[in-house]
Formats: C-alpha cells, sequence, structure tokens
C-alpha cells in the first residue's frame, strides 16, 4: 500500500483545470506540502486567535473574512497577516476571484506561501477541493490480474501467466461486458472503505493476447467494451485443476482476499480443458450480486433440507 | 458411528454407517463427504432406503435427505476403494461436522 505525498505543486497541476486555479504569488514556495487532505478558513486565525489553527491545510479565504479584512485599519492588518503567516501553511485560495490586496500578497512572497485565485463560490471551491485532495491522499496499489466489469460488478481475474486470463477476458468483452484493466490492475482506497480499480492511463483500453499482440478493445469492440474505473466486487482465482484438490462445492461459506485492508469475496476457479471459464466467471459475478442483495442460494437449499429432515424424524 | 458389516471383493466394498449428526446429512457434511470421495478414482455410492446416489455429487447426497439416525449403505468400486472406505470410514466416526450436536 502506498499514500503520496501531495505538494501544492502537484495539487496545482492536477486540479488547476477542474477548480480553474490561477497562481497570483509565492511560486517559489509550490514544492511545500498539504499534509490534511481538506479545506480551512482562516476566519479565527484573521481575528488573532491563534490557540488553534489547522494549519497544515489548504486554506481559503472567501467574502466572509475578505469583508472582515477591509474593515481593519492598514496597520491592523498588516499585524494580523503576519501572524497568520508565522505560520507553515502549504497554500491559501481566494474563491470568488477575490483580488487579494498588496500588502497580503507581499506578506506571502515573504515567506514563499503559494497563493491562488479561484472563481468558484468557497462553499464550492471546499467541496470539490476536499473531494479531490480525498482522492490524491488516498492509499493506492497494483494488483497482479485483469479486471472486468459484468453488468456492475467489478471483477479482477488472477491466475498465473498461460492459465487463459486473457482468454476468458477476451470472451467476456465478446459477451458484451467491459474491461477495465488488462493483467494489471491499480487499485485505489475510496473513503477507506470501497477499492476502486482503474488501469495504467499508457495502456488503457488495450490488451495483449498471446499469439495476436496487442489489441485496442475500445476500437475493436466499441466504446461499450471499455470502463474507465470500477468499485472492485470480486476477485476470481483462476487455479491449475491439480493445486485445487479440495474446491469449495458448495459455496455457503465466504472467502475474501485483503486489497488495500479491505475484505473482498474471493473464490477459485479450478481450470481444465474444456471449461467455458469466461461464462463461470460470468455466472460467479452474478452469485455475487444475489449474494450482495442477501440471497445465499446454498443456504437457503441447506435450511429447506434441514427443516425436511426434521420433518421426517418427527413422524 | 457403527459400522455393522464390511465386505472385500476385487476392489469392492461396502459398509453400512449410522448418521448421526443432529441436523441430518445436511449441505455441510454433504459437502465433505462429497469432498474426501472426490479425492479418489473409483466409483463411490451412498444408499439410503433403496435409493442410490453418485456419492461424488453433492446434489445427489443431498438429496436423500438423511435425517439423524439414517442408515447409510457406502459402497466404493475400483482399485482404490479399500483406502476410500477407510478416508470416509474416518469420516463417520471422527469428523467434527459429521458428529456435530
Amino acid at each position: 500500500m502506498q499514500r503520496d505525498i501531495v505538494t501544492v505543486e502537484r495539487f496545482y497541476t492536477e486540479q488547476a483545470a477542474a477548480l480553474e486555479l490561477k497562481l497570483a504569488a509565492g511560486a517559489n514556495g509550490l514544492k511545500r506540502i498539504i499534509r490534511e487532505p481538506t479545506v480551512n478558513r482562516p476566519g479565527l486565525v484573521l481575528t488573532g486567535f491563534t490557540r488553534y489553527f489547522a494549519n497544515k491545510r489548504v486554506q481559503t479565504i472567501g467574502n466572509a473574512e475578505a469583508y472582515y479584512l477591509k474593515s481593519l485599519t492598514p496597520e491592523d492588518r498588516e499585524k494580523r497577516y503576519n501572524t497568520l503567516f508565522s505560520y507553515k501553511i502549504p497554500c491559501i485560495v481566494f474563491s470568488r476571484n477575490l483580488t487579494p490586496d498588496r500588502q497580503f500578497l507581499k506578506a506571502a512572497e515573504a515567506v514563499n506561501v503559494p497563493i491562488f485565485q479561484c472563481p468558484l463560490i468557497t462553499m464550492k471551491f471546499i467541496n470539490l477541493a476536499t473531494l479531490s485532495l480525498e482522492m490524491m491522499f488516498a492509499p493506492h496499489g497494483t494488483e497482479m490480474g485483469s479486471m472486468v466489469d459484468i453488468l456492475g460488478v467489478g471483477v479482477i481475474i488472477r491466475g498465473e501467466s498461460g492459465i487463459g486470463k486473457s482468454e476468458s477476458v477476451l470472451a467476456l468483452i465478446e459477451r458484451g461486458y467491459s474491461l477495465v484493466a488488462d493483467d494489471i490492475t491499480k487499485v485505489t482506497l475510496v473513503d477507506g472503505r470501497e477499492v476502486m480499480g482503474t488501469s495504467a492511463e499508457l495502456t488503457r483500453n488495450h490488451m495483449e493476447v498471446r499469439g495476436i499482440g496487442i489489441v485496442n478493445v475500445a476500437a475493436m469492440f466499441g466504446v461499450k467494451s471499455i470502463r474507465r474505473e470500477k468499485q472492485v466486487d470480486l476477485v476470481v482465482s483462476l487455479k491449475s485443476w491439480n493445486d485445487v484438490p479440495d474446491v469449495d462445492r458448495v459455496g455457503m461459506d465466504e472467502e475474501f482476499v485483503q486489497i488495500l485492508g479491505v475484505d473482498i469475496p474471493h473464490i477459485t476457479i479450478p481450470v481444465r480443458p474444456g471449461r467455458d471459464l469466461a461464462r463461470l466467471i460470468e455466472v460467479a459475478a452474478f452469485q455475487t450480486k444475489l449474494k450482495a442483495s442477501g440471497y445465499n442460494p446454498a443456504k437457503e437449499l441447506n435450511d429447506r433440507l434441514i427443516a425436511k429432515m426434521a420433518n421426517a424424524s418427527k413422524l | 458411528m457403527s459400522a455393522k458389516k464390511s465386505t472385500e471383493d476385487d476392489g469392492q466394498m461396502t459398509k453400512d454407517f449410522l448418521f448421526k449428526n443432529k441436523k441430518g446429512l445436511h449441505m455441510r457434511p454433504a459437502a465433505e463427504f462429497v469432498k474426501v470421495a472426490s479425492r479418489f478414482k473409483c466409483n463411490i455410492f451412498v444408499e439410503k432406503d433403496g435409493e442410490k446416489v453418485n456419492g461424488k455429487s453433492i446434489m445427489g447426497v443431498v438429496m436423500l435427505a438423511a435425517g439423524e439416525g439414517s442408515k447409510l449403505k457406502v459402497s466404493a468400486e475400483g482399485h482404490d476403494a479399500a483406502q476410500a472406505m477407510e478416508e470416509l470410514d474416518n469420516l463417520f466416526a471422527s469428523n467434527r461436522i459429521f458428529n456435530e450436536d
């Protein structure tokens, strides 16, 4: 599991378009690190209350702070600015395209704190910035295995090379399902409880098929055959028949594998020539969907069986 | 578990078992039985009240609906029948799932 260091520069380059950020000052401070994935309004510290200040977050100044600052005398304002900039702050964003005054920019330049302007209203900026910061801070990793979206069930297909992963994926795509990633799936932990799978930017929509080479799935099968990202709901391991002597025959107990610390349902499918793997994976996905809705066919059948035997013994 | 009769004839074995599990031969013990039976090459059958099913089939074994105290006749045919019967015997005698109350 990896966690990235989020610098102001990264926040700026990745979110400049979405948040319409414009750098106004402090370009030398772009290497500063954002240490908490959220946004703070520094109103209290500007009024002089300094006992608690969430200075590790992106700071945003909206109308409330701007009007308050305007109400101060230039001398007081300077003092407050100095207090604000005496803290280690990653960066400050002025929402609503508010223009920082010259004093403010000077104080920021002096300590190399980047200042941005953003046309969004403060609430909108806070919401969007928090969401994108969450994603940047999210733990992530890579999983060996291809990923397919089967009618809303995100399935990672694992197995040793040559066992038939690519063929299964290809067959699933032909059945109308969508490729998320071939061979290597990038996973991200969202909200600390959901695992999202996607492919590497570079290889997106492509897969390698032994004997044919690189295939562009989107070009060959159309846009419906690809999906950019999908929550991981199931992991299917393809294993050689002889390696799984005691495969689960009933499916009453659920087995899990951990991805980024989250338990994901896991099944093992024994592979043997003549087994239609794509069909089996498809059915496994449907079964997962059924179980997620609270229905376990094995358990239901077992309850019926036990009830029948109990009745018979009473007679 | 009480085994009543055991015969051996050219890789053919038959043995009677008294099934004691309180809940009967439900899905879990059935799965255990099938799992063990499937490890062997020989044909394995389970018979109850004249109904005979494949011992390697979950659906078959479950269909017997063998409640507590049922008499089951297990037969094995093939070169590893003796070994299979021994393993299945162990299952009836000491398997946790088979002997739960």
